[in-house]
């Protein structure tokens, strides 16, 4: 690590200066480790709201109305620093990334934040706040953040998905270092296939995206920052273990191959092969699993060009359904009802982005990645084969208009997304094209307004134009009272029969009544963020967001208990979301965070319009945490509370296998305990502390193959409670 | 009897944790950084600060768990002198640059970014 370039700055609080008004100060910020220039990072006069961004070469210039100045210089996953200016010489400064601080040097930042210089909403999860949930992929990340709802899909897949606003997470866009990720033929098991060891920042956006990356963010914004090849860490060794018999190793190791170079390598085991079937209905609550993962990268830094090129491998296979299914067995042949689904996965990647020494606001990049994915299995006699390849390309280009108060992005993309399934008899093709061409323009000025205004027009070969215009706008009341407001319209191509295996493990019908088209929604929706700093400084969050679809591909499970019927919207449907969060500062290590959600979804499902099935219309959200200094002791707590869903119609069953028309409201516990050391963590912990299941989660259990079976009733957690334990090991880079 | 074995017991408690502090080589705020951090995790050491000004590593700690001369050794180990005992020269080498001696520059300011105090 370099410690030299942070030191460069208290020189300059010693420096002399000479008093005046109004005076311009020039300067450049890079980061610690590498020296790249840090693009948009905030300048900001302490207690003023006066501030500038950086440039897309790290520069910046900034009018102060006197000096000596305090100047806050901060930045997304780096750590917020104050220097003392005295003069207007050049600035050269540096910040440290924030995951530099974990179970080292460094201070005791707050895990989370709310991103201060965007327009959009947009809350970062660093690494500490991922270490609070020890398991095991991305499903666990949110499970201590109160803005993402994580639910299973059914009672034998083990799948998890997310929910944002109240609507399903596939209407979130998921990326993994703004290409897309969670996706197309993973979208369903996807969280699964990132490892929470490879996290090293999550962005969560709410609300309508960022035209830049695609039409897809229709409810919001994911990015996964996974480690970075400059890394302070260079050795990062984790094993876990639970009490379902879950074990998991990984490994990560990042390093420099000479003087612009460097590479990090990432590896993933995880394996389950003990039978769980804690409620007794002869089914086991989650499928066996093993899984590899790897991922590799090479960057390269050099004075004009920064690239990268990586590749990721993954294979998961899972193997579950009735008690005595495992990997050996094939589904067709076996008595049991078995649950199969394999996925394999190879990805190409590459970033190369090109800098202009002369005219360092100005940038050139291109993000690309070569997908090709494959699921193969299925549940009871229902056997299922998807084969998918993808080709994304973002080219993006950026520039001023005279000053860097108003910056532009434009450019073109390219989708090519090729689905080839099978289920049952029946085949899905699906090729699709889509050339796009976008233009964005921020106005980030030094006033209390900025804006950035949007527009993306793509070319669907199937489906037509779409054109996705987004507006966000932030204004800064006071320096602690921040407004934010955005509007904008989205899409997506659904993909009928992975979205609906969390209902077709069943005995439903598939019912696929027509073809289905592009889902089209807006979404506009506003914010307040009020903060109160000093020692008792709490921060209090309110966000409100509506989300309407002009079109909706609706999976009906209302109309009949035998049959599951696929449609696109008739009617209205639409999603309103209010969130309160405040979160509270007692002192440097107790910090407590609460939070209240009220969701109002409806759909027009069988020609009327009602709740949308499996969600909360309240929820409650507590969140303690404790740590002594550098993490010795750290203890992490969170209760959640959800109120009644509906569940879908079963009336039409005999009396036995109707069930309620809603489900009991319940508490969910989380709890872990971790111990630091010199050169890592030992944890353990409790997910679901109290042991809350769903009563009786499968209809007829019993007669899997009969026509009554539904696993797919599921509101709340069916396998209960785990116990976890493991350790971190993590070994620091040299320092240059 | 008992009465007496109690007392001596709560004195005892109150007794096994003790104050030392140790003239050490440090420059920075990234040496304070550095001794903190690494101390915190030895064995018996309850809290650490390091006075920049006054050039002071002061450790309270376990009597029971450790005594001064253990704490002296582990600071020579990662870089710095504590009283009379020298820095290992291999672990002063790895230091950052900045916390070397004689690359002395004035870090004051940059106290008030520690722990937000």
């Amino acid at each position: 690590m370099n410690f030299k370039s942070i030191i460069g700055l208290p020189i300059l609080c010693f420096m002399l200066g000479h008093s005046a008004s109004s005076q311009t100060l020039e300067g450049k910020v890079i980061a610690t480790n590498g020296a790249e220039p840090l693009v948009g990072a905030t300048v900001r006069q302490l207690g003023s709201i006066k501030g500038t961004v950086t440039d897309v070469a790290g520069n910046f210039t900034l009018t102060v109305d006197r000096l000596p100045v305090d100047l806050v210089i901060s930045f997304v996953s780096f750590q917020p620093d104050t220097i003392t200016v005295t003069n207007n010489s050049f600035l050269n400064l540096s910040l440290k990334e924030a995951v530099e601080i974990i179970g080292e040097v460094v201070i005791q930042s707050n895990s989370t934040f709310f991103d201060p210089l965007q327009p959009i909403l947009s809350e970062v999860l660093t690494e500490k706040e991922l270490e609070k949930a020890a398991c095991c992929n991305l499903s666990e990340s949110f499970e201590t953040n109160a803005s993402i709802d994580v639910s299973f899909t059914d009672a034998v897949s083990g799948g998890k998905i997310i929910k944002v606003l109240g609507l399903d997470g596939k209407y979130v866009q998921i990326n993994r270092e703004n290409l897309p990720n969670i996706r197309g033929l993973i979208s369903r098991y996807g969280l699964g296939f990132i490892p929470g060891t490879w996290l090293q920042s999550i962005d969560v956006g709410k609300g309508i995206g960022s035209v830049v990356s695609g039409y897809e963010s229709m409810t919001g914004q994911i990015n996964l920052e996974i480690k970075k090849p400059i890394s302070n860490e260079a050795i990062y060794f984790n094993a876990y273990a639970n009490s379902f018999g879950r074990t998991e190793l990984n490994f990560n190791r990042a390093f420099k191959i000479g003087e612009k170079w460097s590479t990090a390598f990432l590896l993933h085991a995880d394996y389950l092969s003990s039978t769980i079937d804690r409620n007794e209905d002869g089914f086991q609550d989650l499928p066996k699993t093993r899984q590899l993962n790897f991922l590799n990268r090479y960057a390269y830094n050099g004075d004009r060009v920064i690239s990268q090129l990586g590749i990721h491998l993954m294979i998961d296979e899972k193997a579950g359904g009735q008690n005595g299914f495992g990997f050996g067995d094939d589904l067709l042949t076996a008595n049991a009802y078995g649950f199969r689904n394999d996925t394999k996965r190879a990805e190409l990647f590459g970033k190369i982005f090109l800098t202009f020494p002369d005219k360092p606001y100005k940038g050139l990049g291109l993000v690309y990645s070569l997908v090709t994915q494959e699921v193969a299995g299925g549940f009871g006699r229902n056997i299922y084969r998807g084969e998918e390849q993808s080709i994304y390309g973002n080219f993006i280009y950026s520039n001023i208009i005279s000053t860097s108060f108003h910056q532009y992005k434009l450019g073109t993309s390219l989708l090519v997304d090729d689905f080839d399934e099978v289920y049952k008899d029946s085949v899905f093709q699906r090729k699709e094209v889509v050339p796009g061409a976008f233009f964005e323009y921020s106005y980030l000025g030094a006033s209390d307004l900025s804006f950035v205004v949007g527009g993306r027009v793509d070319e669907h070969n199937l489906y037509g134009t779409f054109f996705s215009p987004r507006l966000h706008a932030k204004y800064d009341f006071h320096k602690d009272l921040t407004f934010r407001a955005a509007a904008g319209r989205g899409y997506r191509v659904p993909n009928a029969i992975i979205e609906s295996y969390q209902a077709l493990i069943s005995s439903r019908e598939l019912v696929v009544e027509e073809a289905p088209l592009p889902e089209v929604s807006w979404n506009a929706g506003g914010s307040v963020l009020f903060n109160i700093k000093g020692k008792d400084g709490y921060q209090v969050v309110a966000d409100y967001f509506y989300t309407t679809f002009e079109n909706q591909l609706i999976f009906d499970r209302d109309r009949s208990s035998n049959q599951l019927a696929i449609y696109n919207l008739e009617g209205r449907s639409y999603a309103n979301s209010f969130q309160i969060e405040v979160s509270k500062r007692f002192s440097e290590a107790f910090n407590v965070k609460g939070a209240f959600k009220y969701y109002d979804v409806k759909r027009t499902i069988n020609g009327r319009l009602r709740d949308a099935p499996f969600i909360s219309k309240n929820r409650l959200f507590l969140n303690a945490s404790y740590a002594t200094r550098f993490e010795k002791w750290k203890i992490d707590g969170t209760i959640q509370w959800f109120s009644k869903k509906r569940i879908p119609d079963t009336q039409d069953n005999i009396e036995q296998f109707r069930r309620p028309g809603f489900s009991d409201p319940y508490t969910l516990v989380n709890f872990q305990i971790s111990r630091g050391f010199r050169k890592g963590s030992v944890y353990v912990g409790s997910e679901n502390l109290f042991d809350f299941r769903q009563d009786n989660p499968i209809v007829d259990a019993e007669n899997p193959f009969g026509n009554n079976f539904d696993s797919g009733l599921v509101w709340g957690p069916v396998a209960g409670r785990v116990i976890y334990v493991g350790f971190r090991y993590k070994i620091k880079a040299k320092h240059e | 009897m008992i009465a007496l074995l109690t007392v001596s017991f709560s004195v005892s408690a109150q007794k096994n944790e003790k104050k030392v502090a140790f003239k050490s080589s440090v420059v920075c705020f990234m040496c304070k950084r550095t001794i903190e951090y690494d101390l915190t995790f030895e064995k018996g050491v309850k809290s650490v600060n390091v006075d920049l000004e006054k050039k002071l590593v002061e450790v309270l700690y376990n009597t029971k768990k450790t005594n001064p001369e253990e704490l002296k050794k582990r600071l020579t180990q990662i870089g710095y002198s504590a009283d009379e005992l020298v820095a290992d020269p291999k672990a002063y080498e790895n230091l950052p640059g900045c916390c070397k001696i004689g690359d002395e520059v004035p870090h004051k300011n940059f106290e008030e970014l520690d722990d937000h105090k």
